[in-house]
């Protein structure tokens, strides 16, 4: 009970502690705007291309509908370590008796619901602006995508979070791997377009799987067509969520014998 | 030297330092326009035609925008996280004069920025770099770099007031991209958002830029059917004219957000 305890407080408070300047219109105007610049570039990007289809228009927008989740799931998630520097609240997260698990993964799950409302308003201005075509959709499977998507990708938010604790500037880490996903993920183009030797990178992504078995979804695939894909996803994050949190305990420890915790 | 030049050196010697002091600082403004223009030039790797044009020098006006539209607004919020905000108010030199300094610092990297973006392109994707005619690219890309500092200032008056200026940065970064016509030509926007393109310094400069590196672009510039040297000068007439207007407007704009933050004394905690 205490350790839902908590979760759910470490859920609450890191989103608050990072959003909680920003008035609800703006927040809400930036949703917006974020959702509907990216995806309107790569698609304008898409159509200046001789002899575009809507089939590309449509690959481009369900690619960039998901990767939006990556906003709150990866950048605002790997901030939670910047904002827990700057504001000079990690001496405190550390000297709390609570149990570490709960507190380390609670604070990304706020993000992950806020990563399903920025992918809700992306596949609405996919539908209704480019005309992505959702009448073959089978929406139980893509809505499993879609969520699957913003759990595991706050794992690995959390992965890259940890890590940023080892170093002064975990914006830098927020930037780099929010937008190094567009060019490893087939957010835009196919995989299969990246150099050979680069493209198995692009399976450590969760983000990779969860656009593959969205857009099968959005082809008509259902549930159980998708599985192995979405199975494949759950066991990526999973690991990335872990590694986030032994390299959390591990930053941890040797804080308490450095003393360096802010000043890396 | 006159006061305001010494005022402007020194914020723009004291960016310098700040970003020589902590250079990884550089990354947020460079990720998004080199990431776009790898996916561009991704997406347009079996297109014939101007595409990679395009792409590359769109990605490097994407670098200078984006450097300074991040730099301006975060400019206030660094100096409120500093707690050094109100002795920059309180200083008997202008306001404007300081973040004409910085967003100077800021056009300068963000020319790297696009210098990165060109070495990417040429040395990672073998697009050939020849420019048809050197100087006037030259001319082009400073007017242009200024053009964008002017906007920056624009922006950062706004800013001053704002709480969330670093929000409205993110937000306004690829609006911006998308507005400009930075990566396509602005024909394939919704005709409603064509004014706000012709009111944006940096979308003649990207045609004349691009009008300066190949004279088979003319046929798609602005001003197609005129020659490239002609249609190269009503784009940089253009755009000087914007630009005189932005910094009329900075002026402006500055006296009345630090005329107002002064009296409503909430220029921190906005």
């Amino acid at each position: 009970m205490n350790n839902l305890k908590v979760f759910f407080s470490s859920a609450v408070f890191s989103f608050r502690a990072q959003f909680d300047w920003l008035n609800p219109s703006m927040w809400l105007t930036m949703k917006l705007v974020l959702s509907l610049s990216q995806m309107a570039f790569f698609v304008f990007v898409g159509l200046f291309i001789p002899g575009s289809t809507p089939s590309l228009i449509s690959f481009i927008a369900i690619g960039n509908a998901l990767q939006s989740i990556s906003w709150n799931t990866v950048f605002s998630v790997i901030n939670i370590t910047g904002h827990d520097k700057w504001d000079g609240t990690l001496p405190l997260v550390l000297a709390t008796p609570a149990h570490r698990l709960p507190l380390y993964i609670g604070r990304a799950m706020i993000h992950v619901l806020d990563g399903l409302l920025s992918a809700a308003i992306s596949f609405f201005f996919a539908a209704f602006i480019f005309g992505v075509d959702f009448s073959h959709t089978d929406a139980l499977a893509l809505a499993v995508a879609v969520v699957l998507t913003a759990f595991t990708m706050a794992g690995f938010g959390l992965l890259i979070g940890g890590f940023s604790f080892f170093f002064r500037n975990p914006m830098v880490f927020a930037n780099i791997f929010t937008f190094i996903l567009l060019i490893f993920c087939g957010v835009n183009f196919p995989v299969a377009s990246l150099p050979t030797v680069i493209q198995p990178v692009s399976y450590i992504f969760p983000l990779t799987y969860g656009i593959t078995a969205a857009r099968n979804a959005v082809d008509g695939q259902t549930l159980l067509q998708i599985s192995p894909t979405l199975a494949q996803q759950i066991l990526v994050g999973a690991a990335a969520m872990i590694m986030g949190y032994l390299l959390f305990r591990l930053f941890e420890n040797s804080a308490r014998k450095t003393g360096k915790i802010e000043a890396i | 030297m006159p006061q305001p030049l010494r005022v402007i050196y020194s914020a723009f010697r004291m960016a310098m330092l700040h970003w020589m002091a902590d250079p990884q600082w550089v990354i947020p403004n460079i990720i998004a326009p080199f990431v776009f223009t790898t996916v561009a030039l991704t997406l347009f790797k079996n297109s014939s035609g101007p595409l990679g044009l395009y792409a590359v020098l769109g990605g490097g006006m994407m670098g200078m925008w984006g450097n300074t539209i991040y730099s301006s607004g975060f400019a206030i919020e660094f100096e409120k996280w500093q707690g050094t905000l109100e002795e920059v108010i309180a200083a008997p030199s202008k306001l404007i004069h300081v973040i004409t300094g910085r967003a100077i610092s800021n056009a300068f990297f963000g020319l790297t920025n696009m210098v990165a973006v060109l070495l990417i392109a040429a040395v990672g994707f073998q697009i050939p770099l020849g420019i048809a005619d050197p100087l006037l690219f030259t001319v082009s890309l400073v007017l242009t770099l200024l053009s964008v500092s002017a906007l920056g200032l624009v922006f950062a008056s706004a800013f001053v007031l704002s709480r969330s200026a670093q929000a409205l940065t993110n937000g306004l970064e690829t609006p911006l991209y998308i507005i400009s016509g930075s990566m396509f030509p602005i024909a394939l926007l919704p005709f409603w958002i064509h004014p706000a393109a012709y009111i944006l310094g940096p979308t003649w400069g990207i045609d004349a830029i691009r009008l300066a590196t190949s004279s088979q672009y003319a046929s798609q510039s602005f001003w197609a059917g005129m020659s490239p040297n002609t249609a190269l000068l009503l784009d940089l007439t253009v755009m000087v004219a914007i630009t005189v207007a932005y910094a009329l407007i900075a002026v402006a704009l500055f006296k009345i957000v630090e005329k107002r933050a002064r009296i409503t004394g909430t220029m921190v905690q906005a």
